[in-house]
C-alpha cells in the first residue's frame, strides 16, 4: 500500500506552479467500516452507504461511498498541493457517474489545467476525477484555488 | 402505462426557477466545534494542521481552526432528530427513519419516490467557517427537472440552488446540488 501520509507543504507559491502538474495521486480502499465511519462523519446516514441490502434494493450493485465523502477525497487531494496558504474557492464538475461500491479503491487523480492572476491573487485550476476498477467514478471536474505570490508586483 | 410516470413530474418540470424556500432558513443542528471536524478528517485520512491545530491556523490568518471547505453541507445539515419526535416507528431491519435531514430539499409538487441520492454538486466557497460558526441554508431555488429512467429505476434529476450563511448572516458559499429521486425497478426489489 502506497504511504498515503501527507507532507505538509506549508506554501505553494503561484511561481512554482506548472501547468500540466500532477498532483499526488491518493488512494481510497472502501471498506464498510469506513463506509460507516463517513457516515458518522458527515450525517449522510442514507442506508445505501452502509447497507448492502438495503442499497441492492434501491437498484445499486452494493452499498457506496457517498457524496460528501467523495468531495472530501477532492479537496485533500487539491489541499495537499496548494498547502496552507492555499484557499479553495469553487468546486464544479463533480458528477457521480458510476457507484463507488464498497470492496474497491476510489483513486483521486489531479493535474493543473490553467493558472492566472486575477489582480494580485495568483488563481490555480485543477482538473479532477475519481477512478475505481470500472472507470471514472466522478467528474472530471474542476477545482479553483488561489495561492499565494513570490512577489506580488 | 407508458410515460405516466414522467407527466407525474410536469407540476414541478413547470415550478423550474421557483424558490420554494418561503423565506424560511433551515439551521445546521450544531456549532461547529473542533471535534465535529476532527470526525470530518478521519475516514479521509485528512491530515491538513488548517483542520485541527489552532496555531497553525492563526498563522495562516484564521481565527481559530477551519472546517474544509467540503464540510459545508455536514453543518448545515439541521438535526437527525428533535426533542418530542419518533423517527424510529418500524422493527423491520432496513426499516428508515420515518423522517430524514439528508434527503436533500423535498417540494409538495414532487411525486412519491423511494429512493434518492445526490449526483451532481458545485460550489463557490466564499469565506472560511471556523470553530465556533454555527451555519444555515438560505433558500431553495429549483433551477432543474429532468425526468429520467436510469439503471437504478424511474424518477427525475433535480437541481437545487441555495445558499450557506453563518450566524453573522454572511454567505459563506453558494452551491447547487442535483438529487435523483426515483423507484427502483421492480426487479431490484
Amino acid at each position: 500500500m502506497i504511504n498515503q501520509s501527507t507532507p505538509h507543504i506549508k506554501v505553494r507559491y503561484w511561481e512554482d506552479v506548472k501547468e500540466g502538474d500532477e498532483l499526488r495521486t491518493l488512494e481510497f480502499p472502501i471498506t464498510v467500516y469506513r463506509l460507516v465511519m463517513a457516515a458518522g462523519a458527515n450525517r449522510d446516514f442514507n442506508a445505501i452507504h452502509h447497507n448492502s441490502e438495503y442499497a441492492k434494493a434501491s437498484g445499486a450493485p452494493e452499498m457506496y461511498a457517498n457524496n460528501l465523502f467523495l468531495q472530501g477525497m477532492w479537496e485533500r487531494c487539491v489541499r495537499d498541493y496548494i498547502g496552507l496558504a492555499g484557499r479553495i474557492r469553487k468546486l464544479s464538475g463533480f458528477r457521480m457517474k458510476i457507484f463507488n461500491t464498497v470492496g474497491d479503491t476510489v483513486t483521486v487523480k489531479a493535474r493543473v489545467t490553467r493558472k492566472w492572476l486575477d489582480g494580485e491573487e495568483g488563481c490555480v485550476e485543477f482538473g479532477i476525477q475519481s477512478e475505481n476498477s470500472k472507470g471514472v467514478t466522478v467528474g472530471p471536474g474542476c477545482i479553483v484555488a488561489t495561492v499565494p505570490r513570490l512577489k506580488p508586483s | 402505462m407508458g410515460n405516466d410516470w414522467k407527466a407525474a413530474w410536469q407540476p414541478l418540470m413547470d415550478a423550474v426557477g421557483q424558490d420554494f424556500s418561503e423565506g424560511r432558513v433551515v439551521n445546521g443542528a450544531d456549532v461547529v466545534t473542533a471535534a465535529t471536524i476532527r470526525r470530518y478528517l478521519e475516514p479521509l485520512e485528512f491530515d491538513c494542521p488548517l483542520h485541527y491545530d489552532a496555531d497553525v491556523a492563526k498563522e495562516f490568518g484564521y481565527d481559530d481552526v477551519i472546517a474544509p471547505n467540503t464540510s459545508i453541507q455536514t453543518f448545515s445539515l439541521p438535526p437527525m432528530w428533535a426533542p418530542g419526535q419518533t423517527i424510529f416507528e418500524n422493527v423491520d431491519r432496513n426499516a428508515q427513519p420515518a423522517t430524514t435531514a439528508i434527503a436533500g430539499f423535498k417540494s409538495p409538487l414532487e411525486p412519491p419516490t423511494t429512493g434518492f441520492f445526490a449526483t451532481d454538486y458545485e460550489a463557490e466557497y466564499l469565506l472560511p467557517v471556523t470553530v465556533g460558526d454555527r451555519l444555515y441554508r438560505h433558500g431553495a431555488k429549483l433551477v432543474n427537472c429532468l425526468p429520467k429512467e436510469t439503471k437504478v429505476g424511474r424518477g427525475a434529476f433535480l437541481t437545487w440552488e441555495m445558499e450557506i450563511r453563518n450566524q453573522r448572516n454572511e454567505v459563506v458559499a453558494r452551491t447547487r446540488s442535483t438529487w435523483l429521486r426515483y423507484n427502483p425497478h421492480e426487479a431490484a426489489l
